[in-house]
């Protein structure tokens, strides 16, 4: 009796913890709905009137960080997954000397404060094309994720699949192919979640790297929330939210626990 | 053996871009980060940044507020934690990603949710006023305790989602046996409970500690008088362009950051 009592007790207090965490996205994000008084004038003329107004506006002014943001995230989600998946599965199952030492290397990024790690860039490769000084900088920070993630799904692989595929006559190819690729599918998918999610949301680096006719959508949130009046600030806000809330539960759903390190705030 | 332990190479070849990735983008730039030190202006610029003055302040701000956030956002996040890993329950993966939304908002969006909540015009100086008929707490978002409640604000997720990862891997059995073999609920915390997650308390502390090392765009917006060191470092680079000291700071907090990280996280594989 006592013990059930106290479970529903951590439950409530849980489910009031989340609500806690929520309320200020959800108070923020109203403010590009509601005409309350409090949110404040929408005082940028006729042009943000109505809710669809709003938005129009918002699009209009931050479209290109938009633009660049879709940019950003169409070239790290695949150039991460290139380079962190097939070292994942080869850190596992065919390992070498000093294949440990590059493992631990990738992960120092992690480590790194993200403005630590642009400036550096910025010193040695400042010369190179800034999209992708971005690009690079995105890597940095998302490859670990996959690293993780892919190389928990190789942990759980029964290691006879691939050698009973091979015994009966299919070659390298075949079996990477054949037998390795659609067994990391889920794991796949879930870090390509991970790293749409990070590198979408990503700031410090994105920040310090761009020029200014690159900066990216959480650039121009804060641009937005220091120039701006408050109703814009949280339609912009909500265009943010717009894809990370569904690429989140998904990120739950497949059961994704490496999130957690992604990102600086 | 298997043909796979003849062919090592494949291991190389399948790691080779991410090596000459890793080289070329991350290790070589930070090595150069380093070696600037041993240069006269880089070693003059990283004593003055070492020296009593406002560098040196961003940076002990920047710990100071990193290991107070880290701690505290432990401490509340163990019991959801342990609920969202130890009980079934209709709703749980709703309550997880609430939580865990946070986790991809970027330092100027929770800047900017601390304004909205403790702004000049914030709500709960709002709420307060309506309950009390005096508006308290206006304002408070721009204070040290408003950036400390930024801070944890994006360390709670971090800090509940690496040990809720932990707490489901805590074998049932141990707790059960503790308790036919008598040991009330205190002991069985203390003698059990503690010694399985400690592993797990201290790589929490770790990424909690190093994602606030890095915090830049929290106080970007937040802060006005009290500095910390991402911001000092970016105000040197684009206001200053002040490369030397910007390089000594970045320098100073990555060894920082990195060397934390090191001593908190135990490998386990």
């Amino acid at each position: 009796m006592r013990g059930r009592l106290a479970r529903q007790a951590g439950i409530a207090a849980t489910a009031v913890f989340a609500l806690a965490m929520i309320s200020p996205v959800v108070l923020t994000a109203a403010g590009a709905f509601s005409d309350s008084e409090w949110y404040g004038q929408r005082s940028e003329g006729a042009g943000v009137e109505s809710t669809g107004a709003l938005f129009r506006y918002v699009i209009e002014i931050w479209g290109r960080s938009l633009l660049r943001s879709a940019q950003m995230v169409g070239a790290v989600v695949p150039l991460a997954l290139i380079l962190g998946a097939p070292a994942a599965w080869a850190f596992r199952m065919r390992p070498y000397p000093g294949s440990r030492l590059l493992e631990a290397a990738a992960l120092v990024p992690l480590g790194v404060p993200g403005v630590a790690l642009a400036f550096s860039l910025l010193q040695t490769a400042g010369g190179a094309p800034r999209f992708w000084l971005l690009v690079v900088g995105h890597l940095a920070y998302t490859i670990p994720l996959v690293i993780k993630t892919v190389g928990n799904a190789v942990d759980t692989f029964d290691p006879r699949i691939e050698a009973a595929a091979r015994s009966l006559g299919a070659g390298p190819l075949q079996v990477a192919l054949r037998v390795t690729l659609p067994l990391l599918v889920p794991a796949l998918i879930l870090s390509s979640l991970l790293v749409f999610a990070v590198s979408w949301g990503e700031f410090n680096v994105s920040f310090l790297l761009a020029t200014p006719l690159l900066q990216t959508f959480p650039a121009a949130l804060y641009m937005t929330y220091t120039t701006n009046s408050f109703p814009v600030a949280a339609a912009a806000t909500v265009i943010f939210l717009l894809p990370v809330v569904p690429a989140l539960i998904a990120i739950q759903a497949l059961g994704g626990e490496e999130f957690h390190r992604g990102l600086q705030a | 053996m298997n043909r796979s332990a003849l062919q090592p190479w494949t291991g190389v070849l399948l790691t080779l871009p991410l090596l000459l990735f890793l080289s070329g983008m991350v290790l070589w730039p930070l090595a150069m980060l380093a070696a600037r030190a041993f240069t006269d202006p880089g070693w003059e610029a990283l004593r003055e940044v070492l020296a009593a003055g406002r560098y040196r302040t961003a940076l002990l701000h920047s710990l100071a507020l990193s290991a107070a956030a880290a701690v505290v956002s432990v401490l509340l996040s163990l019991g959801p934690a342990w609920v969202l890993a130890r009980q079934r329950f209709p709703g749980r993966d709703l309550i997880r990603t609430a939580i865990s939304l946070p986790l991809t908002f970027s330092g100027v969006l929770v800047g900017f949710l601390m304004v909205v909540l403790l702004g000049r015009i914030g709500a709960i100086p709002k709420v307060i006023g309506l309950l009390t008929g005096d508006e308290r707490f206006s304002g408070a978002a721009y204070t040290f305790a408003g950036l400390f409640l930024a801070y944890l604000y994006f360390e709670v997720p971090r800090a509940v989602m690496t040990l809720e990862a932990a707490f489901r891997r805590f074998p049932r059995e141990l707790d059960a046996a503790a308790r036919t073999l008598g040991a009330g609920l205190l002991e069985r915390l203390l003698r059990v409970g503690l010694p399985l997650a400690a592993p797990a308390l201290r790589s929490t502390l770790a990424v909690t500690f190093s994602a606030s090392m890095g915090s830049f765009g929290v106080a970007l917006i937040l802060s006005k008088r009290f500095t910390v060191a991402p911001l000092e470092i970016y105000t040197e680079m684009t206001g200053f362009l002040n490369h030397e000291v910007a390089g000594a700071l970045c320098l100073v907090l990555a060894v920082l950051t990195l060397t934390a990280d090191r001593l908190l996280t135990v490998r386990v594989r």
